[in-house]
Formats: structure tokens, C-alpha cells, sequence
């Protein structure tokens, strides 16, 4: 017991995640970053003050799911895009995609060479991607003939042994498939690397394998943005990790940390996607591994809990962690929400709704553009703008008996009709209970000093279903114990 | 000199250590000594010096030689019977003159002895009509002879046959002692030694032309033996002959008589002698083995040169070690009986007995001794702690040695002994530290240069210094820190690293780290674990604590400063927890042998932490806490406890009917807090500002700043507490003005306040006032609410309860706390910890309530967190009205047992 949790340990931690990644790269097919390029990253972050958080989410990505982050920024043009375009270039060098790397390389030169040790690697990849595909042959045209797929059962042991027999199909070609459709990713092929990960998921009996193809799965449909195919592949990862047996608790809080940086794709493309980044990422396992060692994923989880309205109830807890967190990291998002429900310093809270617009719109999970004709918006900055704004309003009328219609337009950043407005509708919409004094410009608060039997009533509320609980748990041990 | 040190060696310890004996021998012969001294070198002092008589000793070779005397009788008359009656005789008598000589090689009238009576025997017994006419009695004794003969004759095996081989020479040298031993024993072999003493002479000019050391150096009866063995020829000395010597000293070492340092320095010679390395070493062992015995008993503690000789030893060990990589020491297997004759090039592995964690850790425990019973206001004192850098040098030699040979786990333990006198050192300290480790080593390098010419003429084994005799220090103790802990992290047994861990802490809480020593803190687990150790490291988990206290206070956090603190004070046993001196207590008389035992513990005075701060720091933490809660709560004083060591004071300090001025930190803290309850805040800073312990704080300016705003921070909410019954409104620029804190400051406190229900009030913005309602509760809803609050408070001791039996995993704990309409501001902080389940909960019930939740939210204004915290004290004070119920006082006792199994570890 003691020695797990000494695993635990944070600052450790920060020593050994690098330690895990080059123990595990080796064996894993979806490498995150490595180290070096970090550093770069790091450098080019520091001279700009702009809350990137490039650095620190890239490395525990996948090679490719980087690009579109440098895309991303390229498009933004906060980094020069020579600078980019090397980060590109070094990137792609660990991967086989050396016609795009050529390009680039052009791009940044200026130059119709190619270096030559790009054209000697082309060679290569050729030439590796000849005798994979050679190996793995056997098995592809087996999986390309529909007749023969379908005489494939649910039954593992079934088919390896059917395989075996009647195509002599054995470990050797799957695990060429596995190679194949590493080899497939690297090149950039997602949709064939996806197509075979899947096939080779249903042969494959060995588990560490099996969960890399699933790494190498979800890499596939996020790149190729199939969002709900990798949403489904993501909870079926989390499932394996949460009741996987890690060797050790350290790699299982990796693992959840990479689940979560990945998962940040999906959940700003998908629909119902805020709602299931607060689930998943508010879960006591995840908080604690974004508390020990990724503190800038609490930078979505508060933008999440600000746009989401269902999810308010867990918000007090949330603000407890970011409270517990902010030696740690800051950011105006977080910050935003610390002024609001911590030290209720509205001026503060206003400054940092501006920051938080500029942070939103250059961070590129959050910033996603929509074109609209000639426009293009950032849906989720309006989305949280708005909320932020109601949020401040709504803690600022707890605590006031009347409002200067004035002042409280520009706390909101609106000018005196629109706040009129706002204002009416939501006293029409009963959830505000105020009155509007057009005489004297002000909201008088209702006052709102809640009935003693309702305090009481409350406070004793959650006792008898407390009570339940506990009994049916005892009967539930007891029955239990009885049984054994 | 130079006939002396014929041999120029490289090594000038040895002469210094001549020179020590001469001295020696000066002190205790006072009357002839004189000559002895190295210069006088003249033939004629030589003769001199051979008659110098020293009658005790003279005694003893007088008895053995008549001993022999009568041997030869008997052996003409054939007289076995009194032949083994003078064997047992002459054997009791051979001990005796070896022990006062303190020689380790029989004298050689013995070994003549010996010679003459094996001749006789074997003579005897290959006559055997002789032995058939023996009568019963006497064939029995030679029976008997025969075999005991055998068995003695094995141990002097090697004199024999050097005497046997060349009479002569033995003759000479046995003449020598005859000579001088017997001084007018009888004329004739006098006239002969004199012949004898010429022939030596010139042999021994000779042999110093040669090169070879002489016997000429023999000082006194005293050493004479042992010069034997120290001039003994070089040729002659062989790997056999150095471990029997070996063997004998070693055999001797604990025996009646022995003396103890006489031994260190018999065995420091034969090191010098030693034939291979590998024997060297093992010798080495045995002389720091040797001169952990010096000092005997656990309460003293060893000399310091000693000492500081235990630890050159141990640098030549490891010089040793370095350059012959082949030799392994072992602790585990017996090694082989001549493993250390393998010579330095023999490939392979050579396993020498030896455990060097064990040395070491010895040795940081004879300077942790030296340190304890040294008065720290001398000089002595200050002298001593500069001898710390050498033993740094030491440790981290010994540690990159164990790491470059890949034994991790010793290395860890080594590095927890570094840790150990790294972690209590701010970074002022430690960088005098490491200015003084380079003037020390620069000191000693232009001390040691010299020397290093000349030496000893009969080191074999020569050693250069290969291992640095400087330690070296990181920048800052920080990284040094941080190197030695993740190695203990990685490799350490469990003890080793709980202690590197609260070491860590401690050291994170001195430089003000406070959320990195606070999450270690927590996810260590300590809290929960530290009962169960062994009292140094419960000390060191009170001294962590103490020290995160200060901490958190120099940051400002003063919940989780008087969190921290409070089961410190929460009996008057302080300095007993922080091995600091000895509390004395009332009911209970402690023997002489508890009082000796806590007096091992106590740790040396540059290490402790200062009692006066962290009383002040404690008091102040609970004073605003306790101030504005005294006030919120003022019709129900009883209730809601935040600090009743506090609470005790201050009633003390009331019922007094005159108040002095303040004179220690208890009457200063308690004439603030009367300040503050008055909403006095410039006074009440006044009387702390005159505190003498602030001068200890680093940055006291910035600190003091803290403590004065807190003070005006909480004479607000008091203030706010006390009068709003009396106001209707109140505006926002008076109550700033009034505690002159900044409007926006008073906005946020007031606001805070009004959200977490604790005033009943509402801004009124156009005009900046507080509006206050009155919404007294009358007495029956104030009975109806605090019944409520029972109830909530016995389900969760249920809950808890349910919990303890079924091992944590059936509740939910934070689902359930989010299902609760009560607001757990203070209560669910740790949300970060709570993936192990279990032991957060009981660490929750565990180290202290207040602790914990102070933890958690920095200031909890919530209502429901609030209850939170107090029901928790409440039921530390168990006395109010049977809340909880037994499971929680159960509880209860399981938090405090923590601080009283020490008491229990002192008396048991």
C-alpha cells in the first residue's frame, strides 16, 4: 500500500513521466513527443506572453496529432512561420510522411531541392513499406474478400484457429498487419491505418498490442475527424485504462493523461462534447492525474464548466480544486473563475473575461472557426462570453439589494438599452426576482432571505436518503459476508 | 634520521606517530625518556638505552626465564611430571609479558623454550625403551606433553622454524632481550651479549646501508615488543606472517586488559605492512572496527581525533576500493580464509568482510553524539560542526561508490545520512558550509603536503589519494536536495524513505515551498503511517510539521499555519516532541532510564527550531482564527472551538484582576488579542511588532506586513460581527477608513461574508452601503438548527464507522458530499487525493480534523464547512454533550495518539 502511493508523488512524477516515455516508446506505436523538440517549443512560448499552451499539451500527443495544432498556429501567425514550418519539418523526420517534409522543406528554403538524405529516406520508406506490405499480404487480401470475412465468428479462438487452417494465416502475418498499419499511419494514411487497426483489434490476442492499436486507432479517426467513431474509441480506451492492472499506478496516470490531451480533440468538435469533457475529466482519478501532473488541462475543464449549464452542481467543487491548484498554474480562464466565486472582485473578474477572449480565440482546441460568408466567428468564444457574463451577474445579485442600471451595464460589457433588455428577460423568464426602478435607474433586488423551516428543511433534506444508503450497504456487506 | 628512516617512504604519519609514542614514553618514564628522542642516534645512547630497566616488566621475563630454568632441570632428569607443570607455568607467564609489553610475537626465550623441549620430545619418544621404563605417571604427562606440545607448537610454527633456519640470528636478538631484560642476570652471558652487541652493530650499519630498518629503534621495554614487530625486516614480513599478527591482535581485541587504543594503533602498523591490498583493507575494517570501541558505552560519545581518524581510515578504504576494482566487500559470506593473499593483479573477484553502510552510518552517529554532549555555547562546539564537510566527503564518496558498483540500495542509505545533515539548513547556512568544506580542504592540503614526502618505511601497499578528500556541493541545497531524495525515492527501503521524505518537507517548508511540502506531505501519507515508527523519525515528522507551520505562516496561510501547529501545543509537551530539551511533567516522574533515553534523542542545538517563534506563530494563527469566530458566535461561546489551548490562555490571562504589561510571547499574543477583540488593530500590531522573535524570521518586513494585514483583515469581520445588530446600514468608505484597508478589499471581505451567510446583509450599490436585515434566529430555530447540524454530524460518524468495516470502498465519499445541500467549502479540498480512497479518509479523521480541511479550502467561508471544522474540534473536546457518539471519540483518540505513542515509546 505504502508503496504505491509513494508512486504517487508529484514532483516525482514530473521526473519520471519523462523516464515512462522513453521506456514505453519503444514498444508503443503512437510515440508522443520527445523531449528536444520540447524544449524548442518551450523557448518559442516564453517569448510570447499569449498562453500557448502548445508546450506542455504537445508532448504527450502523438507526432501526427501535432500537426494540426502548428497549423493551427501557423494560421494564427504567432509564431514566425519559418520557425513553424522547421518545427514542421522536424516532426515529420521522425515519420515516414517525407514526401510532405519535402514540401515543407522546399516551402522554407525557397529552394526545388530536396536535401539529399530526404530523398535517400524516401528510398527507404519505399522500400520498407515493399516488404510490409509483402508481409502482411496473406491477411490483407483475405480481409479484402467480403466471403471470407464473413465466415469470421465472434469468436476469437475460432478464427485464429480457422486462419490458421484454412489460410495458413498465423501470428506472423498478424503481427505483420500491426506493422503494416503502423507503417500506414506514419505515412499518413489514416483511413487505411484505421482500417487495419480495427481488423487486427478482432485477431489479435495479445493485450499490450491490442491496446496500442487502439492508441493508433483513435490517432486515426481523430486526424481523419471522425469525431463520433472517436469518441466511442476513446471510452472504450478509458475502459481498458480504469480497469486494466497497470504495472505500476504511475503508467496508468500517464496513460489517463494521454487520454485526456487526446480526448481535447473530440471534445470541442463533438456535439455533446462539454458535457462528456466534465464528465470524464472531472472524475476523481482524472482530476487527480490532471492535478499531479497536467494542471493546464484544468484551463478546458473551466471553459467546459462556464459554457455547460447542466453541469453546474459539480462547479463548487471545481472551484475548491482550482483553488487548491493556482500555485501551480494560472491562466485567465481559471483565474476568471477564481475572481468570481473566490474573492468576488467584479472589476478583476471583468479584466479577465478580455484575457480570456484573446486566450480562447488563439488556443486551437478552443478557437475553432466557423465561416459564416465573410465572416468567421468563434462560436465558443461568444458561447462563453455570454456565460461568463451571466455568471458575474447572477453571484453580483446575490450579494446586492439594489443596482445602478449603469454600473451594471458595463459590468456586463453592454451599453444601457441592452442591459435593459438583458435584464427584462431574464426577470420575464422568473430567474431573476428583481424589479427595475426606471426612475431612479436601478434593479432592486427581492430581498431573498430564505425561510427558517427552509434552511431547516434543507439541512435534514439529505439525511434519510443518507440513512438509506447506509443501510442498504450494510444489509448489501452483510448479505455478503453471509453468502461466503 | 636517516638510520632510523633508512627506507624514505611516502607516507610522514608514521613518524609522527613515533614521535607520539616517544611522547608518550616521555610522560611515563619521566626520568630516562629524554634520550629517546630520534636525534640521539649515537652508539653510546644506544648502549645506554639497552640498560634501562623497568622493573615490573623485568619481573615477569625474570619468572619465565627461571621458568625455562627449571624446564631445563627437568629435561635432564627426564621429569615429565614437572616438565608440563613449567609448560602450563611458562604459558601463563608468556601471556602475562605479552600483555605488558603489548608485544604480538612471543619472546624469543619462549620460542627457545618451545625449541629445546620439542627436541627433547621427539628425542624421548624415539627411545622407546627409555619409555617403557617410564613410570605410569610420567609416561601419561609425556603423553599428554606430546599432544599439547603439538597444538601450541602450531601457533608459534613460523618463529620456530626461523629460529630452527638461523639460530643465530634469534640468538642475537634473544640475547638482545636478554640483555636487556635481565640486566645482571649473569656475568658471563652478559660478557657474551656484549660480543653480540658489537656484531649487531655492525650488522645493523650494514643493513642500513642496505636500506632496511633496524631494530635499533627499540624505545623501552613497553614498545619493545611491538618494535619487534614494527622493525621487522621487510624481506621477512610475508602475507602469512601479517595475518597471524593480524589474527592474534584481533583476538585479543575485547579480552581483559586489552587496551583499547593500544590496539587501533598495533593494528594501524600492521596495515602498514600489509603484503596485498586486499589484506590491507581487511585490516583497515578491523582498525575502524577498533576504533568504534575506544569509547565505550552508548552515552558517550568517541574521541574527536579519533574520530577524524576513523574517517581517514575510511577514505583509504575507499581509495582501496577505487583503485582495486576487483575487491569486493561483502558482508553476507564468510570469505575464504586466504582470499585477502590474492595478490592486486590476481583477476577476479576478491571478497573482503566488510560493511561499509554500517561504518558509515556509525560514524554520522558518533558525530550526531559528539554534537548532543558538546556544550553548545563553547567554542568546542563550533569546532566540531566544522568537522561536518569531511564527513560529507565521506558519505559521498562511499554513495558514488556503491552507485558506480551498482549497489543502489546502500547508496540510498548513504545518501539519507547527507540528506540528514542537509535538510535543516537554510541556504545562508549552507552556503557558509560550503565556503568553509573549501577553506578546510585548502587548509589541510597545505598541512598534508609536506608529509607526503617522507613516510613510513614499510608501507607495501602504497594508495595513492584517488578519492577526493573535498565534497562538493551543488549551488544551492535545493538541488542537492533534490539529487539525494529522488535516489532515495528510487532505491531506498521503506524507513529510508519516509525519513528522506519528511527530510524533503522539511527542507520544501524551509525555503517556503509550502504547496510542494504540503502535497508531499499528503501523498506520502505520513500523517497516517508515522505512528508506527520508530521515534527518531516521529520526531522528524514533528519537526517537519513545525517547520511547515512556520511555513505556511511566512506565506500567509494562517488556517493551515495553526493546522499544523496546534497538536504540537495541544499539550504542554513541545519540547519533548521536537527533542528540544526536556519537558518536565507534572504527574508523571520519569526514571533515570527514560530521561536517558529521551536525552539520546535530543537533537544538537544548531539544529533546533526556535521555541519562542513557534509559540508566537502558533498564538498569533490562533488568535485570528479565534477573534472574529469568538465574536460571530458570542451568545454560544462554547460552541465552535477553533483553538482551546488558545481559549485556555485567554481565560487565564481575563481572570487576572491587574494586567502587567506583556513580558513573554504568550502575554504579548493575549494583549493583541484584546486589542483586536476591541477592533483595536494598530494596537494589536503594535504589541506583536515589539516581539523579539521576528529578528529570526528571513524577511520579516514582508512578514510583518502580512500579520498587519491579517490583524486589520479580521478586526474588520470582528467588528462587522459584534456591531451589525446595532446598525441599519453601513457604508463602505467609512469601513474602509475606519480599518484602513482598501475599498475593494472591504468590498471582497464583506461580500465573502454575505455569501457564506455568515452577516445577514446586501449591498446597496448606488449608494455603497451594507444593508443589514435582522434575521435573528429566535432561540427555538437556533436549538432547531444546531439539532441539525448533531444529526449531520452523526451521520457522517456512521457513514464512517460503515467505512472502517467495510474497507472504504462502498461510499462514495465525494458523490455523497456533492448530493449534500450543506456547502463543504473546508471539508473536500483534497479532492486530488482522494484516488486513495481509503487512507485520505482516514488520514481525514486521522492526523486532525482542522488539519485536514484547513488543507483543503484555503479559508473556508461556507457555513456547512465551517460546522465542518468545528464539529471536528468538538469532538476533540469530547466534551460537549456526547456529540458523535462513541465511534467519534474513537476516532479522536486514533488523531492524537499519533504525538502521544511517542510519549508511550519514552516511557515504554
Amino acid at each position: 500500500m505504502i508503496e504505491k502511493r509513494k508512486k504517487d508523488l508529484p514532483h516525482r512524477l514530473q521526473n519520471s513521466i519523462s523516464a515512462v516515455f522513453r521506456q514505453s516508446s519503444a514498444d508503443r506505436l503512437y510515440i508522443p513527443l520527445i523531449s528536444g523538440r520540447d524544449r524548442e517549443i518551450a523557448t518559442m512560448a516564453e517569448s510570447k506572453e499569449n498562453y500557448d499552451l502548445t508546450p506542455r499539451v504537445a508532448p504527450n500527443l502523438d507526432r501526427h496529432l501535432v500537426f494540426p495544432i502548428l497549423e493551427f498556429l501557423q494560421e494564427r501567425q504567432l509564431y514566425p512561420d519559418e520557425q513553424i514550418l522547421k518545427f514542421k519539418i522536424e516532426l515529420l523526420n521522425k515519420t515516414n510522411m517525407v514526401d510532405y517534409a519535402m514540401d515543407i522543406h522546399k516551402s522554407l528554403y525557397h529552394t526545388e531541392e530536396a536535401p539529399p538524405d530526404m530523398m535517400e529516406r524516401r528510398g527507404e520508406v519505399v522500400a520498407r513499406l515493399k516488404s510490409l506490405e509483402e508481409a502482411a499480404a496473406p491477411l490483407v487480401t483475405f480481409l479484402l474478400n467480403p466471403n471470407a470475412v464473413q465466415e469470421l465468428r465472434a469468436d476469437k479462438q475460432y478464427n485464429l484457429q480457422m486462419l490458421k487452417e484454412r489460410y495458413q494465416i498465423g501470428p506472423d502475418q498478424i503481427e505483420a498487419l500491426y506493422q503494416y498499419a503502423k507503417f500506414q499511419f506514419e505515412c499518413g494514411n489514416y483511413s487505411g491505418a484505421a482500417d487495419y487497426l480495427y481488423q487486427y483489434r478482432t485477431l489479435c490476442s495479445n493485450l499490450e498490442r491490442s491496446l496500442s492499436a487502439l492508441w493508433g486507432k483513435l490517432a486515426s479517426e481523430i486526424l481523419m475527424q471522425n469525431w463520433d467513431i472517436a469518441l466511442e474509441e476513446l471510452n472504450r480506451l478509458k475502459e481498458i485504462i480504469d480497469s486494466k492492472s497497470f504495472a505500476s499506478p504511475l503508467n496508468q496516470v500517464q496513460n489517463r493523461i494521454w487520454l485526456m490531451h487526446w480526448g481535447l480533440y473530440i471534445f470541442f468538435n463533438h456535439d455533446n462534447g462539454r458535457t462528456q469533457i466534465i464528465d470524464l475529466f472531472n472524475q476523481d482519478k482524472y482530476l487527480n492525474a490532471i492535478q499531479t501532473s497536467a494542471p493546464h488541462l484544468l484551463r478546458y475543464l473551466a471553459t467546459a464548466f462556464i459554457v455547460n449549464k447542466r453541469r453546474r452542481p459539480q462547479l463548487k467543487e471545481f472551484i475548491k480544486v482550482i483553488q487548491q491548484e493556482h500555485y501551480s498554474y494560472k491562466d485567465p480562464i481559471v483565474e476568471f473563475l477564481a475572481c468570481v466565486f473566490v474573492n468576488y472582485d467584479f472589476d478583476g473578474a471583468q479584466k479577465k473575461m478580455k484575457e480570456c477572449e484573446e486566450v480562447i480565440v488563439n488556443d486551437p482546441f478552443l478557437g475553432k472557426r466557423v465561416e459564416d460568408g465573410n465572416f468567421s466567428t468563434v462560436p465558443l468564444r461568444d458561447e462563453f462570453l455570454e456565460n461568463a457574463r451571466l455568471f458575474i451577474f447572477e453571484t453580483y445579485c446575490r450579494i446586492h439589494q439594489r443596482i445602478d442600471m449603469g454600473v451594471l451595464a458595463e459590468k456586463l460589457n453592454l451599453n444601457y438599452e441592452e442591459a435593459e433588455r438583458w435584464i427584462v428577460n431574464l426577470i420575464r423568464t422568473s430567474k431573476l426576482d428583481a424589479k427595475i426602478d426606471s426612475e431612479s435607474g436601478t434593479v432592486i433586488m427581492e430581498p431573498t432571505q430564505p425561510n427558517v423551516h427552509e434552511q431547516l428543511i434543507n439541512h435534514t433534506k439529505a439525511l434519510s436518503g443518507r440513512t438509506y444508503k447506509l443501510v442498504t450497504q450494510l444489509l448489501e456487506h452483510t448479505q455478503g459476508q453471509a453468502a461466503r | 634520521m636517516s638510520k632510523f628512516f633508512a627506507q624514505t617512504g611516502s607516507d610522514s604519519e608514521y613518524e609522527s606517530d613515533i614521535e607520539e609514542e616517544l611522547e608518550e614514553v616521555q610522560d611515563t618514564n619521566a626520568g630516562g625518556a629524554a634520550r629517546y628522542l630520534p636525534g640521539a642516534s649515537d652508539s653510546d645512547d644506544e648502549d645506554l638505552r639497552k640498560r634501562v630497566v623497568q622493573p615490573a616488566k623485568d619481573k615477569r621475563f625474570e619468572e619465565m626465564v627461571n621458568t625455562a630454568e627449571q624446564m631445563k632441570n627437568a629435561i635432564k632428569i627426564n621429569d615429565w611430571v614437572s616438565l608440563q607443570e613449567n609448560f602450563d607455568k611458562i604459558n601463563k607467564q608468556l601471556e602475562k609479558v605479552m600483555r605488558i609489553t603489548e608485544a604480538v610475537k612471543a619472546p624469543i626465550l619462549y620460542i627457545k623454550t618451545l625449541v629445546m623441549l620439542e627436541d627433547f620430545l621427539n628425542q624421548t619418544l624415539a627411545n622407546k625403551e627409555a619409555k617403557k621404563k617410564m613410570s605410569p605417571s610420567n609416561s601419561k604427562a609425556l603423553n599428554s606433553m606430546r599432544q599439547r606440545l603439538k597444538k601450541n607448537n602450531k601457533l608459534y610454527e613460523d618463529e620456530i622454524n626461523k629460529y630452527r633456519e638461523s639460530p643465530e640470528t634469534e640468538e642475537v636478538k634473544e640475547s638482545e632481550d636478554g640483555d636487556t631484560d635481565d640486566d645482571g642476570d649473569e656475568e658471563e652471558e652478559d660478557d657474551f651479549e656484549e660480543d653480540v652487541n658489537v656484531e649487531a652493530e655492525s650488522e645493523e650499519e650494514e643493513d642500513s646501508n642496505k636500506g632496511d630498518p633496524s631494530w635499533e629503534k627499540m624505545l623501552s621495554k613497553k614498545d619493545k615488543l611491538m618494535e619487534k614487530l614494527y622493525n621487522k625486516d621487510p624481506k621477512e614480513i610475508t602475507w602469512e606472517w601479517v595475518n597471524q599478527k593480524f589474527k592474534e591482535i584481533v583476538a585479543a581485541r575485547g579480552k581483559k586488559g586489552t587496551a583499547r587504543s593500544e590496539l587501533v594503533d598495533q593494528l594501524t602498523h600492521l596495515t602498514r605492512i600489509a603484503k596485498t591490498p586486499a589484506q590491507k583493507l581487511e585490516i583497515l575494517f578491523s582498525v575502524i572496527s577498533a576504533q568504534f570501541d575506544v569509547n565505550p558505552g552508548l552515552s558517550g560519545h568517541m574521541p574527536i581525533n579519533v574520530w577524524k581518524k576513523c574517517v581517514n581510515n575510511m577514505l583509504t578504504i575507499l581509495d582501496i576500493l577505487v583503485k582495486y576494482d576487483n575487491i569486493v566487500v561483502d558482508d553476507t559470506v564468510e570469505p575464504d580464509e586466504n582470499e585477502t593473499s590474492k595478490p592486486e593483479d590476481y583477476d577476479g573477484k576478491i571478497r573482503v568482510w566488510g560493511n561499509l553502510v554500517a561504518f558509515v552510518e556509525r560514524i554520522d552517529t558518533e558525530f550526531f553524539k559528539s554534537l548532543q554532549s558538546i556544550d553548545p555555547h563553547t567554542r568546542e562546539y563550533v569546532e566540531r560542526l566544522r568537522d561536518e564537510p569531511m564527513f560529507l566527503a565521506l558519505a559521498q564518496n562511499i554513495q558514488d561508490y556503491f552507485e558506480r558498483s551498482g549497489d543502489y540500495k546502500a547508496a540510498a542509505k548513504v545518501a539519507l545520512r547527507r540528506v540528514e545533515l542537509v535538510y535543516y539548513k537554510p541556504q545562508q547556512v549552507y552556503d557558509a558550509m560550503r565556503k568553509l568544506a573549501e577553506l578546510v580542504v585548502e587548509e589541510e592540503e597545505d598541512s598534508e603536503e609536506p608529509k607526503e614526502e617522507t613516510g613510513p618505511p614499510s608501507s607495501f601497499i602504497v594508495v595513492p589519494e584517488v578519492v577526493p578528500r573535498k565534497p562538493t556541493f551543488p549551488e544551492s541545497s535545493r538541488a542537492m536536495m533534490d539529487v539525494l531524495v529522488s535516489l532515495i525515492y528510487k532505491y531506498g527501503d521503506e524507513r529510508t524513505k519516509a525519513r528522506a521524505m519528511l527530510c524533503d518537507i522539511y527542507h520544501h517548508a524551509l525555503v517556503d515551498n509550502f504547496a510542494t511540502a504540503r502535497d508531499l506531505l499528503l501523498m506520502s501519507h505520513l500523517q497516517d503511517n508515522v505512528q508506527h515508527m520508530d521515534i527518531s523519525t516521529q520526531i522528524l515528522f514533528n519537526r517537519s510539521m513545525a517547520q511547515l507551520g512556520l511555513c505556511a505562516f511566512r506565506v500567509g496561510m494562517i488556517t493551515e499555519a495553526h493546522s499544523c501547529l496546534s497538536e504540537l501545543y495541544s499539550g504542554q509537551r513541545v519540547r519533548e516532541l521536537l527533542a528540544q530539551g526536556v519537558s518536565q511533567s507534572r504527574y508523571h516522574e520519569k526514571t533515570p532510564e527514560q530521561e536517558r533515553l529521551e536525552r539520546r534523542r535530543q537533537m544538537p542545538y544548531h539544529m533546533h527550531i526556535n521555541l519562542e517563534l513557534l509559540e508566537a506563530v502558533h498564538l498569533i494563527c490562533a488568535m485570528l482564527l479565534e477573534v472574529p469566530n469568538m465574536a460571530a458566535n458570542s451568545h454560544d461561546a462554547r460552541r465552535k472551538v477553533i483553538s482551546k489551548n488558545f481559549r485556555r490562555l485567554l481565560e487565564v490571562s481575563e481572570r487576572q484582576a491587574f494586567t502587567a504589561p506583556p513580558e513573554n510571547v504568550r502575554d504579548h499574543v493575549m494583549a493583541a488579542t484584546r486589542a483586536l477583540t476591541k477592533g483595536d488593530f494598530q494596537k494589536a500590531f503594535e504589541v506583536l511588532n515589539s516581539l523579539d522573535v521576528w529578528k529570526l524570521l528571513k524577511n520579516r518586513e514582508t512578514v510583518l506586513g502580512m500579520v498587519k494585514d491579517r490583524i486589520k483583515e479580521e478586526a474588520l469581520r470582528t467588528y462587522l460581527f459584534t456591531y451589525s445588530a446595532s446598525y441599519e446600514s453601513l457604508s463602505l468608505d467609512h469601513l474602509a477608513k475606519m480599518f484602513d484597508i482598501s475599498e475593494n478589499q472591504v468590498h471582497s471581505i464583506v461580500s465573502k461574508m454575505m455569501i457564506s451567510e455568515e452577516l445577514h446583509a446586501n449591498w446597496d450599490q448606488p449608494t455603497r452601503c451594507i444593508v443589514f436585515h435582522d434575521v435573528q434566529h429566535n432561540r427555538l430555530q437556533t436549538l432547531a438548527f444546531q439539532l441539525t447540524e448533531k444529526l449531520a454530524v452523526l451521520a457522517e460518524s456512521n457513514e464512517r464507522a460503515m467505512e472502517a468495516k467495510t474497507g472504504g470502498g462502498g461510499l462514495d465519499l465525494s458523490s455523497r458530499r456533492r448530493d449534500n445541500n450543506q456547502d463543504y467549502a473546508g471539508g473536500a479540498g483534497g479532492g486530488k487525493w482522494q484516488d486513495n480512497n481509503m487512507a485520505y479518509s482516514q488520514g481525514r479523521q486521522g492526523y486532525n480534523g482542522g488539519a485536514r480541511s484547513g488543507y483543503g479550502g484555503n479559508r473556508s467561508y461556507g457555513h456547512g464547512g465551517q460546522t465542518r471544522e468545528w464539529s471536528g474540534q468538538n469532538r476533540g473536546t469530547g466534551g460537549y454533550g456526547g456529540r458523535g457518539g462513541t465511534g467519534n471519540r474513537g476516532m479522536q483518540m486514533d488523531g492524537t495518539s499519533r504525538m502521544v505513542s511517542l510519549n508511550r515509546g519514552v516511557r515504554g
